[in-house]
């Protein structure tokens, strides 16, 4: 037997919950069939989240899932252009025409779709993107010429979780698109996502007790996120998500972690989500989204 | 007697690369690694850390290196350390780090009076900058000069000088450059 998922026509951080309730039990026992073929737009924390699912599959040793890739053909050529198939080859059987990547001129792609396996990764990702985040942050969204390297703190940070709390690689994908459904202006956003322990697990042993029946993935995320704390015993850690959420508050910012069964936000005012979503569909690892709008105007 | 080190340098010899990026605890705690040997190797009493040519520091390299040399300094032969080349958004990721710990160190800036940064009170900061423009002082002087009582100026003036931020000479404090 099959069990057909459907990728949300418009698929994002919101409608990814959408996504993870298709599959059921972890780790789903029967074939998958991720079916794409009407997606009409995915954003790169969705294309990520898709990976990762095929990855969990793959180290749970699970059958290799069937992916039909979308009907139309620009959401396939940006698909392409954004790394997507070259990763989501080694872990779905493709079915359907897939464009081969064509290099061309600026793009809105400021990170390909990059696995993250090792701190040596992390390195990379930051010289990668250091040229172009200084020029699009600052030349089309307006923010001061430092925000970048901020910019490229987060990143690295959200990088450097995966490897020292996943306890296995993950992804990770930049890009600068326009945010017409909640802010109408452009946004740099940052997905990052691992096929890991997660967060409940990852504190378990140093924290749960503290919570006691409180504990759970929400209380997880809101001990990390919020009360900065870590796995580690060394007093120093926890501060790049502490220093993310510096930069974000400047900028008017968000971020999102999605992690097991729930999600938690720091919503800024142009945005309506909840801060926290618990009781979701269970989801491997963890999934962040860092986006950081254009200021407007009157604050250039 | 200053013992400059060359952050830039480091990093190019640890990560046998050309990055010029200060990421990830790894590459931080392996430059830290260096710093330590070259002072162990030094008779100066101060360090002058120099980040010029980094291009992005993290807070995670801003933790393994200025915090966790900081705090080795309960060691035996502590030196002062100074820190000189960052840029703004590597102010804001060392200040991050060492309020975190409750330390703080000075810093450098091109054409102006020295910085702190992390976690004194302000009494300690006013006191910091009213004795680089003295060039030296007791807590009579700096009293004085800021019309605190003199207990007040007493006690700022022990602040900087648990955190190794001035250097001491019997009643007398110097900035560090000037020691």
């Amino acid at each position: 037997m099959t069990r057909v998922i459907e990728v949300p026509t418009h698929f994002d951080d919101r409608s990814f919950d959408q996504f993870a309730a298709g599959f059921g039990a972890w780790p789903p026992e029967e074939k998958l069939l991720v079916d794409a073929r009407a997606a009409q737009w995915a954003s790169p924390y969705g294309l990520i989240g898709l990976l990762t699912a095929g990855q969990a599959i793959a180290e749970a040793k699970g059958e290799r899932p069937l992916l039909t890739v979308p009907t139309s053909d620009e959401v396939r050529r940006y698909w392409a252009r954004i790394g997507f198939f070259r990763h989501a080859a080694e872990l779905f059987e493709l079915h359907g025409r897939v464009p081969k990547a064509a290099a061309s001129g600026p793009s809105d792609v400021l990170l390909d779709v990059t696995p993250v396996r090792a701190m040596e990764d992390v390195h990379q990702v930051v010289e990668k993107i250091s040229e172009s985040a200084s020029r699009i942050l600052h030349g089309e969204l307006g923010l001061e010429r430092n925000a970048a390297m901020r910019f490229s703190m987060a990143l690295s940070e959200s990088c450097q979780n995966i490897v020292e709390h996943a306890g296995t690689g993950g992804w990770v994908a930049v890009q600068v698109y326009t945010f017409r459904r909640r802010l109408g202006r452009r946004v740099a956003v940052i997905a990052v996502s691992d096929a890991g322990v997660g967060f409940r697990r990852s504190l378990e042993s140093t924290h749960a007790k503290r919570f006691g029946e409180r504990w759970g993935d929400g209380a997880a995320l809101e001990a990390a996120l919020i009360q900065g704390v870590s796995r580690f015993r060394d007093p120093g850690r926890g501060q790049g998500l502490a220093g993310i959420k510096g930069f974000l508050d400047r900028w008017k910012g968000k971020i999102s972690i999605r992690s097991g069964t729930a999600r938690l936000s720091i919503v800024p005012a142009w945005d309506d989500d909840l801060p926290l979503a618990d009781h979701l569909a269970f989801f491997p690892g963890a999934q962040v989204q860092i986006t950081i709008p254009a200021q407007e105007a009157e604050s250039r | 007697m200053i013992e400059t080190i060359r952050i830039g340098h480091l990093l190019r010899e640890t990560a046998s690369s050309p990055y010029r990026n200060l990421v990830t605890r790894p590459t931080g705690a392996a430059v830290r690694v260096r710093i330590e040997d070259a002072l162990a190797r030094s008779d100066c009493l101060t360090a002058l850390l120099d980040f010029s040519g980094i291009e992005l520091l993290d807070f995670s390299c801003a933790e393994e290196i200025v915090a966790k040399l900081l705090l080795a300094q309960a060691l035996p032969q502590p030196r002062f350390v100074l820190l000189r080349g960052l840029r703004d958004d590597q102010h804001d990721a060392i200040a991050q780090v060492l309020t975190h710990h409750r330390l703080a160190v000075a810093a450098l800036i091109t054409g102006g009076e020295p910085m702190l940064l992390g976690w004194v009170s302000p009494d300690a900061r006013d006191a910091f900058a009213c004795l680089y423009r003295l060039g030296r002082g007791c807590a009579g002087d700096l009293a004085d000069a800021l019309g605190w009582p003199e207990p007040r100026a007493s006690d700022a003036l022990e602040a900087l000088t648990r955190h190794r931020l001035v250097r001491p000479e019997g009643a007398l404090r110097y900035p560090l450059l000037v020691a």
